[in-house]
């Protein structure tokens, strides 16, 4: 019955074919197929043709039209709240085949083995939208092509609308077009599956002009929101597997600890309970939930460890990082857009100052602490069920644990708690403790964290500091400015559980790692101020804190989080260019319009200037005082360019001299990502990355001692909550003319800390450069 | 083995009297609403309401629950069909107006927490139909064991969708 198809066509590069008749049902699918260099190294793993990934061939891949005229599309990037995956997506694909929007019933997201393209959870709209805008533009191709040659009609007197091709008077529904046959559409992609930005896919097919646009713009609900508010998803944390035992992980006493005995398990109390231990990992699996725990409390109370000091106190971490850590052995960055010559303008400016800008580690903090289901079959076959944010990337970290390849390995991506960045790079932090439990006894194994482990043994933003130097021309003009960031490594990708139990991993962040795990400090944020004619900006990296004194080699290990770098970039330039327009006299806001050319940048600072009731003045505010026990108000400003969106913020405080103690009371955000996709849904990303940069600014550190992390809930590490939340007011700029879609849940949580602290300088005439804006630290500030 | 009821179901389970209610509930009953985000009673996460009030199930025991009615965030449609008296059919097609509101305001980013805000959010609206922003800002942040904690900062989503259910709740739809 199979019928070969007569002759492929070529569409703009990618393939069509018919794959056989078929006497119901049939469908057009979207596959892929690698190109460029990868493709020709002898020995390495072709990513798309490995078993239990999707394959091109079966019916299953990025994009599927049915004759029942529904669509399913498929990505890599599992959903973290950002709800890009469930609006935008669905919007942009529906938008490039022209399609109702309710067409595409179905996403898959993140399963290794029914998703084609890998990477992470980042970047939804920046290096995410090309790939499935892409694939939906080769897919309208294909049907122009298929439709052509049913009705009759030359290709380019046909147009697709609605789910209908129509041309010279005939039209055909995309369903009946792909009726009764299998159609495959092989579209060229290249990169590396399980490298952290996956596949990406090659080559220009025509885009939807964004003037036809008729879908992307509206504020479509999310689906999974609906089925999250009924209980009817499946997290993570649901899943229950045959035989499964639940365990609980007992870590090492300090980040450098190494196993000497592991206590004894008390069998009349805890019959059913079994310690596994693997190198220094020590687990204890039971049969129920709280038998694990309290049985896991027991062996932990009896586990003997090593003792270990080799961290600085976080109360010296900044003497530490300034005299001690190694910067030399990095080489320093330079950014693209530093320009003229600083020094001899710094040395003969009007005006000048120079000052330091430090940012406290901070956690990732999850709601829910990490976990995992895994289940290594007798084969070797290897399942894990988890919420994590690259699934293709985690098969290659398991598989170099195990020492087999990613083929035999497979992740089934769920919901989960937010984890911002945390496991971008693959592992969310138990699954490959499951997978060493599980291994051990035979049966599936479920890993969850409680809260301290999550706390402690997970990654942290990392704490950073800059010096910046700056100059100030007689008409009030920046004419010099000169930034060094300091930074250690930003990214460790190692599964932690099989670091601790000694199991192979990717090296720890060295200078030679690939990309975003290198010690390498790049600058992350993008100059904004184009009329400055002197500018210098250097980044330095260094190794992880205490990893390599570290007998573990764990040390405070750090990984990205929610704009990751920049806010460490971003928080020293805006706090100095708001210090730089007090300097000059100049209005905080104006000062920025006079030294910017960019348009949309400018735009954005009019818009939130505006919106905030922004009374035009120079900071400090001519009543400013540091001392008093009434509140003293103030207001500071801050802008920054990210993943192609320009942002514009001002905080409104108060805070009360005598107790440090700062209070937000309005929040006014203007965002131009160029073309607004779903503008409720990015209203509301901008409402949460607000909340989340207050907390930031105002709480959050993660403090150590000379062993560990000494933060471990919710009482040592407080977040805002909803009684210290301000008036926040979101304008939105729509600019189609920018054509693409710039990214909007990252920014709004790094732009508070340099508004609110330039409002600190405005209210009280004192400036406190170090984050976060604790009441203590604060108070001690003014004091000063 | 003890009895407990939830969602309007009286149900034997096996577990023994110092188990944490959330490990019942998620474990034995496969009412997976409740999450575990702390275990200390410090997040809300695990909320459920307990004799028509927000308890935290991660540090109430079984023991302590097994005398009372326990509702979780799958058990909220039949409470409010009850409440309303409307018919079985009825009440299947229905959802809590807390939770049709936090739908239509796209209230959750991850959703992790949002089992807790939607059971806070019941249990502050069936004794105030009409709050203030303030009183929401309180029962969110001091009237429980500790304020219902949200990563995401949806706080300003909660409180739109808290304020439109109100409206829902007083239509009686």
């Amino acid at each position: 019955m199979a019928t070969v198809s007569k002759k492929a066509v070529n569409v703009y590069g990618a393939t069509l074919s018919r794959r056989q008749f078929v006497k119901a049902g049939g469908a057009l699918v979207v596959g892929v197929s690698l190109v460029g260099p990868e493709v020709l190294k002898a020995g390495r793993p072709r990513a798309a043709m490995m078993k239990n990934t999707l394959d091109p061939t079966l019916v299953s891949s990025w994009i599927e039209i049915h004759p029942d005229n529904t669509v399913l599309i498929r990505t890599g990037k599992n959903d973290f709240g950002q709800g890009s995956t469930f609006t935008a997506y669905r919007q942009i694909v529906a938008e490039e085949l022209s399609v109702p929007f309710e067409w595409i019933t179905t996403v898959v997201a993140g399963d290794t083995d029914r998703t084609p393209d890998g990477s992470g959870a980042f970047d939804f709209l920046g290096h995410g939208t090309p790939n499935i805008r892409k694939a939906a533009a080769y897919t309208y191709q294909a049907l122009l092509d298929v439709a052509s040659e049913r009705l009759g009609v030359a290709k380019d007197k046909l147009r697709g609308r609605d789910g209908v091709v129509s041309g010279a008077g005939k039209s055909v529904s995309y369903g009946d077009l792909v009726k009764e046959q299998q159609l495959k559409l092989t579209i060229p992609v290249k990169g590396e599956l399980t490298s952290i930005f996956g596949l990406t896919i090659e080559g220009n097919p025509p885009m939807k002009p964004v003037s036809e646009y008729t879908i992307i713009g509206k504020s479509y609900p999310s689906s999974i929101i609906s089925s999250k508010v009924a209980a009817k998803e499946t997290w993570a944390t649901d899943v229950r597997l045959p035989g499964m035992l639940q365990a609980r992980m007992v870590h090492p006493k300090t980040l450098g600890s190494t196993l000497v005995s592991v206590g004894q398990l008390d069998k009349n109390k805890f019959p059913n309970s079994k310690v596994i231990v693997k190198g220094n990992l020590v687990g204890v699996v039971a049969p129920t939930e709280w038998e694990a725990i309290q049985a896991s409390q027991h062996v932990a109370e009896g586990t003997k460890w090593t003792d270990w000091k080799g961290l600085p106190d976080s109360a010296k971490i900044y003497d530490y990082l300034r005299k001690e850590a190694d910067w030399t052995t990095t080489p320093a960055t330079k950014s693209d857009a530093s320009k003229g010559d600083v020094s001899p303008v710094l040395a003969s400016a009007h005006k000048k100052f120079s000052a330091t800008y430090q940012l406290s580690y901070m956690k990732h903090a999850p709601i829910g602490p990490t976990m995992a289901v895994a289940d290594v079959a007798p084969d070797g076959t290897v399942h894990i069920h988890t919420h994590n944010q690259n699934p293709q990337a985690l098969r290659g970290e398991i598989a170099m644990m195990l020492g087999t390849t990613p083929d035999q390995v497979i992740v089934h991506a769920y919901p989960g708690p937010g984890h911002y960045g945390r496991s971008n790079g693959g592992n969310a932090g138990a699954e490959d403790e499951a997978v060493i439990l599980s291994q051990a006894v035979g049966k599936p194994v479920r890993v969850q964290w409680m809260r301290a482990d999550d706390m402690q043994w997970s990654t942290q933003s990392p704490a950073a500091f800059s010096d910046v130097q700056l100059a100030i021309d007689e008409k009030g003009k920046l004419v010099g400015y000169q930034v060094d960031h300091y930074m250690p490594a930003m990214q460790d990708d190692r599964p932690i559980g099989a670091v601790i139990a000694g199991l192979p991993t990717m090296p720890a962040p060295e200078v030679a790692s690939k990309s975003v795990t290198s010690t390498v400090n790049g600058i992350a944020d993008p100059w904004v101020y184009g009329t400055v004619p002197n500018l210098m900006e250097r980044g330095h990296g260094t190794f992880q804190v205490g990893q390599k004194a570290s007998p573990l080699a764990v040390g405070i290990r750090d990984h990205s989080m929610r704009t990751p770098g920049q806010f460490q970039q971003n928080f020293p330039r805006e706090l100095a260019i708001s210090e730089a327009a007090a300097l000059a006299g100049v209005d905080a806001i104006q000062f920025r319009i006079d030294n910017a050319n960019e348009e949309r940048l400018i735009g954005a600072l009019k818009a939130v200037r505006e919106a905030s009731g922004w009374d035009t003045r120079p900071s400090p505010r001519s009543d400013a005082r540091s001392t008093g026990s009434t509140p003293v108000s103030g207001r500071g400003v801050s802008a920054m360019l990210r993943s192609g969106t320009y942002w514009a913020c001002v905080c409104q405080i108060a805070v009360n001299p005598s107790t440090g103690a700062i209070v937000v009371e309005k929040y006014t955000i203007a965002v131009d990502p160029g073309i607004i996709v779903n503008p409720a849904q990015l209203k509301r990303q901008v409402e949460g990355g607000a909340v989340m940069g207050i907390s930031h600014a105002l709480l959050e550190e993660a403090t150590f001692d000379e062993s560990g992390i000494t933060v471990e809930d919710w009482s040592s590490y407080p977040i805002l909550n909803m009684a210290d939340i301000p008036e926040i007011k979101v304008v939105l700029l729509n600019n189609p003319k920018v054509g693409r879609y710039g990214g909007g849940s990252e920014a709004a949580n790094a732009l508070a800390a340099p508004a609110i602290a330039a409002a600190l300088h405005d209210a009280t005439g004192k400036v406190n450069r170090r984050l976060p804006l604790k009441a203590a630290y604060v108070q001690a500030a003014l004091k000063a | 083995m003890a009895t407990i009821l939830v969602n309007g179901v009286r149900l034997e389970v096996q577990a023994t009297g110092d188990t944490p209610l959330l490990y019942v509930l998620r474990n034995d009953l496969q009412l997976l609403g409740p999450q575990f985000g702390c275990g200390l009673a410090q997040c809300g996460a695990c909320a459920v309401l307990v004799g028509g009030k927000e308890a935290r199930s991660c540090v109430t025991t079984l023991a302590e629950a097994a005398n009372q009615e326990v509702t979780t965030l799958e058990g909220l449609p039949a409470r409010w069909a009850k409440q309303k008296g409307l018919s079985a059919e009825e009440a299947k097609r229905t959802l809590h107006p807390v939770q049709e509101a936090w739908i239509e305001e796209q209230t959750p980013q991850c959703g992790f927490c949002q089992n807790g805000m939607m059971i806070k959010a019941t249990e502050l609206l069936e004794s105030n139909p009409n709050p203030t922003i303030a009183q929401i800002k309180e029962a969110f942040t001091t009237s429980g064991p500790s304020p219902n904690l949200c990563r995401c900062g949806t706080y300003m989503a909660i409180i739109d969708a808290v304020r439109h259910a109100a409206v829902i709740m007083a239509k009686g739809r």
